[in-house]
């Protein structure tokens, strides 16, 4: 479990993480996402005791990050793409950490033969490749078999082979019941990684919820009708209540109504429908959504947002 | 998952642990063997080269001879190689991100500062004492082998001058550790260290040349690595005062390294990884 607690931190007159209280439980993926900029690694920064906060807190298990008595073996964090010295081995570079914990130096090849490194532990780290390196990454956070593991931007860089792999990677973690945080600005990411959100811009608390309540919480519930019967179609949607918009390609964008509804319609009527999708609302629409009203929120409206993602736990 | 990592040692981390860990990363890194490596042999050579010179002058030319500065001045060019690993040692990490995987294993800075700056001193005192009697037989081997005058570790002030010389490069060494700690950049860092101990002499000849004497180059050759004392106390002529003792010299850059260290160290604790 990780909590943050009034988090605050500026550099000189721009504040990069602004009075920002969340919570990260075991068990799930939570994804961290604000556009680039936003504030997330600072935070994650300042969770790991790298950045010291202007004021407020984080907790790891209840105690302050420095606190922690052997800290790798209760924290994983990959915080940036490359934290080795590109001139030492995989295997040096994860000795010389299992030492600082007294970690069994078993425990390096394990977690380099976990994120397939193996043959390469005895090159030089340097001339790993971007997705190289953040397995020796993530080898690295695993060293201690930590409960909490902070990931920022894990899939930044990789190929779409990577980006499985991470993903399929994250989500075996928490179903072991560890606590898995993972930044990205990537939404379509999170949609599929993450479990719960923590969506932060400029620094300030946007939303604390599911993904799914995330995305309902945007309205959506569109429908797109791909008919040649576009004027009848029209007027008979507009009579039982719907909200009907010309589409591209000969189509009709339909709110308000669902798809059996608008089946009813075309039963009745002799209608002919050549396609008849249901637009979920993506991540994606729901977090342009918040961001682009994000300069609109007061401090009491983020209150409510982080109550409201209380009150859903 | 292992259960058998689960269950982590009773305590808690301990400057032990950062101390090995240390080690291990500098006896990982190809910068420790290039500069050690290009320390050594640049060192010896410039001994080499600079006792061999001393061979075959006219008899009046040994008047005054110090055989055992002759044989330890080469060791300036030392000097510089070991600000250079020096500062490698801290600043390679930050140019790599290796630093705040080091807070993150070890969050309590003022061990893994303790551990950094102890692995760091004992390692670069023993290797520049290695160096600096290798240098010494070196410089006494050539010189006695031409029949310049050559001396011994017996002789009056030479086991004092070695022994000192290695400290004192160490010292150097170690300040520039410090200026990587408080500038965090390679090129930043040497650059200090360059101006600080090869360019302010330059300069300070045109401006306060009695000063001169307390800057570090100048403290060695002519406090340290020297057993002949030229000149009485007091003022000597020309206005150029006497150099310091080899004791007050080597306090002075012990200082010079505790200042660099100190600044180094608060800027560590306290400011942002």
């Amino acid at each position: 479990m990780i909590t943050a607690h009034s988090l605050t931190k500026r550099y000189g007159a721009s504040t990069a993480v602004d009075n920002l209280t969340f919570e990260v439980p075991p068990g799930m993926v939570t994804g961290f996402l604000g556009p680039n900029g936003s504030g997330k690694s600072t935070t994650m920064r300042m969770i790991m005791g790298l950045d010291y906060p202007d004021s407020g807190s984080t907790l790891i298990g209840g105690k302050p990050y420095p606190e922690l008595t052997w800290p790798l073996r209760e924290v994983g964090g990959l915080l940036e793409a490359k934290a080795f010295h590109p001139a030492r081995t995989a295997r040096n570079h994860l000795r010389w950490m299992a030492l600082t914990n007294d970690i069994p130096l078993r425990r390096v090849d394990e977690v380099l033969d976990q994120v397939g490194l193996s043959s390469v532990a005895n090159r030089r780290a340097g001339k790993f490749s971007l997705g190289m390196g953040q397995r020796l990454g993530i080898a690295a956070t695993l060293l201690g078999d930590p409960g909490v593991l902070l990931f920022d931007e894990p899939v930044n860089g990789l190929d779409p082979e990577g980006i499985r792999w991470v993903r399929h990677f994250l989500r075996g973690l928490a179903a072991e019941g560890r606590t898995v945080f993972v930044s990205s600005h990537l939404i379509s990411e999170m949609a599929m990684t993450a479990d719960r959100l923590v969506v932060i811009g400029r620094g300030r608390l946007i939303a604390e919820t599911s993904v799914s309540d995330f995305v309902a919480r945007s309205g959506g519930g569109t429908v797109k009708l791909v008919t040649p019967d576009l004027v009848a179609f029209t007027s008979a949607l507009t009579a039982i209540g719907g909200n009907v918009s010309d589409g591209d390609g000969g189509s009709l964008t339909v709110e308000g109504l669902t798809s059996p509804q608008i089946g009813e319609v075309a039963a009745q009527g002799g209608l002919r429908i050549y396609e008849l999708t249901p637009i979920i609302a993506s991540l994606e629409d729901a977090f342009m959504e918040l961001t682009q009203d994000e300069v609109e929120y007061r401090p009491s409206t983020m209150a409510g947002a982080a109550a409201a993602g209380a009150k859903e736990r | 998952m292992t259960q058998a990592i689960q269950s982590a040692p009773v305590g808690h981390y301990r400057v032990t642990n950062v101390v090995k860990s240390e080690v291990l990363k500098v006896l990982t890194l190809r910068s420790t063997a290039i500069t050690v490596g290009l320390t050594v042999v640049a060192g010896l050579l410039v001994t080499g080269l600079v006792a061999n010179g001393q061979l075959h002058k006219f008899p009046g030319y040994y008047q005054g001879f110090d055989p055992t500065q002759n044989s330890l001045v080469g060791l300036i060019v030392a000097g510089l190689t070991g600000g250079v690993f020096g500062a490698l040692l801290i600043t390679g990490e930050y140019s790599s991100g290796t630093i705040r995987a080091s807070m993150a294993a070890t969050p309590k800075r003022p061990i893994l500062l303790t551990a950094k700056i102890g692995v760091a001193a004992v390692a670069i005192t023993a290797f520049c004492e290695l160096l600096s009697f290798a240098a010494f037989f070196l410089g006494q081997a050539i010189l006695s082998g031409g029949g310049a005058p050559s001396a011994s570790l017996g002789s009056p002030g030479a086991l004092r001058a070695v022994v000192m010389t290695g400290v004192f490069i160490a010292l150097m060494a170690l300040m520039s550790f410090g200026f990587g700690l408080m500038l965090r950049s390679t090129a930043a860092a040497i650059a200090a260290f360059v101006g600080v101990v090869f360019v302010l002499p330059l300069v300070m000849h045109g401006i306060s040349e009695p000063d001169l004497r307390y800057v570090p180059t100048n403290i060695l050759t002519n406090s340290i690595m020297s057993t002949v004392n030229q000149q009485g106390p007091g003022p000597g002529q020309g206005g150029v005062l006497q150099p310091l003792s080899p004791g007050i010299g080597l306090l002075l850059m012990a200082m010079y390294a505790a200042i660099a260290l100190a600044v180094g160290g608060a800027l560590f604790l306290r400011r942002d990884a």
